[in-house]
């Protein structure tokens, strides 16, 4: 029985840590794939001068068509009701919109700060001429790029860091109550 | 009155419930004014309204506005422009350059406040103070009248709408459009027409009312729509790639919109045209109009005016300016 416990408290803290470092990947994963949707979106918007509510339904769609195998669709059906919901024409402020339909990525693999960055990114929508939504999306591409290389550069230390930080704590717990 | 709920769910939260409070639904508007700090006005019935009363209801704008009119805020202005672009205002950059934009259901907004001028171009509207919503009719049959004239032998006669503004030019052409089309047949005087290829440029999407390209209002089952295209180039752009029998436009008055009417008759098209002017010989004061009418290009004029309405036939004339009804 002891024995038996033991086992337990191993496999948990191993398959804590081993989700711990799940989330590291999975979160870089996600951050990709809003980084190719930022670019998708700035084409619909720059080259085909697209109104929000079309770019976003247009940019939401493809992605959602590419990843259904992959399961990762979060971000496009995020960019879809938001779409949906301009084209409800319920007379609401944009970032309002923007913001609300952002609490349904709130379970996602994104941390506060990618949400708040996102946030930030749909204050500023719409406002002003091409050139500025350009420059707007170029600004946050910036912060996307910056987030990815350092998840990135830091994936292999984290996720081993993880997964053994996990072992040797259900170890060490084994120990501490044997 | 499905345009006029169509119109407003234009408005922002704020104005939309004002709207709807004051049971705007029953009023056959023409368009609403907004000018920052005074009061909100809407043309219907030949009238201006405005927002009055506790109850803030539709009263006969007579008099001065006293403390009880809704007035126009410089948030209700903005959040508007903002509402009726989707929140892409960008996306109408070209449009807005010229004062205008014009929204889903052909309505149309007048933008007028400080200007950006780059190099002696106006580059943008960057405070907008007044706006002008135009609410877009399609009457269906109004230009019954005057079909008869517009042809000659079973031809059809290369036509101009002669009409100040808001007199109905534009839902005259675009009943033309659709008859001329579909194929016309009258009944009282057994005067039939088949129809035949029309060619389109709706560079205001006013007549078509296009939503992606598809347009909302009818204009004919042998109707080609080219949306948001500048005239002269798209009159150019139509004869060559969609070989029209008519080509259609609304508002000429450049000197490169004549340049491609030109073109558009030397390759055998007809025209249906629209313009501002109050009478035949107000357009031949203007040199380059006198000329343009001299050539013989139109065998047709029609004068509208606002008498007793909107599109009001004051007279259709021939080339040589002799009157075939009044």
């Amino acid at each position: 029985m002891k024995w038996m416990g033991a086992c337990l408290v191993i496999l948990g803290c191993t398959g804590l840590g081993r989700h711990l470092a799940c989330q590291w990947t999975l979160r870089l994963r996600w951050l990709e794939q809003l980084r190719q949707m930022i670019y998708f979106l700035k084409g619909e918007i720059l080259y085909g001068h697209a109104p929000l509510g079309a770019a976003l339904e247009q940019v939401g769609g493809r992605c959602e068509r590419a990843e259904s195998a992959r399961g990762c669709c979060g971000l496009p059906r995020f960019f879809r009701s938001v779409a949906k919901r301009i084209g409800m024409q319920e007379g609401e402020i944009f970032s309002d919109i923007w913001k609300e339909e952002l609490a349904q990525l709130k379970d996602s693999p994104l941390k506060e700060e990618d949400l708040a960055g996102l946030k930030s990114l749909g204050d500023h929508l719409g406002y002003l001429d091409l050139s500025m939504q350009e420059r707007n999306l170029l600004l946050y591409l910036e912060h996307l790029d910056g987030q990815i290389e350092y998840l990135r550069m830091h994936r292999k230390e984290k996720t081993k860091l993880y997964t053994s930080l996990g072992v040797m704590g259900g170890l060490f717990l084994t120990v501490a109550m044997l | 009155m499905e345009e006029m709920e169509q119109v407003i769910r234009l408005f922002p939260q704020r104005l939309r419930n004002l709207l709807q409070k004051a049971d705007t639904l029953r009023f056959p508007a023409e368009e609403l004014r907004l000018r920052i700090g005074q009061p909100l006005l809407m043309r219907a019935w030949g009238k201006e309204w405005w927002l009055a009363g506790r109850e803030q209801c539709w009263e006969a704008a007579t008099g001065h506005a006293g403390q009880e009119v809704y007035r126009v805020s410089e948030e209700d202005i903005r959040d508007t422009l903002e509402f009726m672009s989707r929140y892409s205002l960008y996306a109408y950059h070209e449009e807005l350059r010229q004062g205008f934009l014009t929204i889903s259901g052909g309505h149309r907004i007048g933008v007028a406040g400080q200007v950006v001028v780059e190099g002696g171009r106006v580059k943008n509207i960057l405070y907008a103070s007044f706006l002008n919503v135009r609410i877009a009719r399609e009457v269906l049959g109004c230009g019954d009248d005057v079909m008869p004239w517009i042809y000659e032998k079973g031809e059809i006669c290369s036509t101009l709408i002669i009409s100040p503004p808001r007199c109905g030019k534009t839902t005259l052409l675009r009943d033309l459009i659709r008859q001329v089309s579909n194929g016309w047949e009258c009944k009282e005087n057994r005067q039939r027409a088949k129809g035949i290829t029309v060619g389109v440029v709706d560079e205001r999407s006013e007549l078509g009312a296009c939503c992606h390209g598809y347009p909302q209002n009818d204009l004919g089952i042998r109707t080609d729509v080219l949306d948001a295209c500048p005239k002269a180039e798209g009159m150019m752009m139509l004869i060559r790639s969609m070989a029209p029998q008519v080509v259609a436009v609304d508002e000429i008055g450049s000197i490169q919109d004549l340049e491609a009417i030109r073109y558009g008759k030397n390759c055998g098209c007809k025209l249906l045209a629209t313009i501002h002017g109050q009478s035949l010989e107000d357009l031949q004061k203007k040199p380059v109009l006198r000329e343009f009418i001299q050539e013989g290009t139109f065998q047709r004029f029609v004068i509208l005016s606002s008498r007793g309405g909107a599109g009001k036939v004051e007279g259709i004339f021939d080339a040589g300016g002799r009157c075939l009804k009044t």
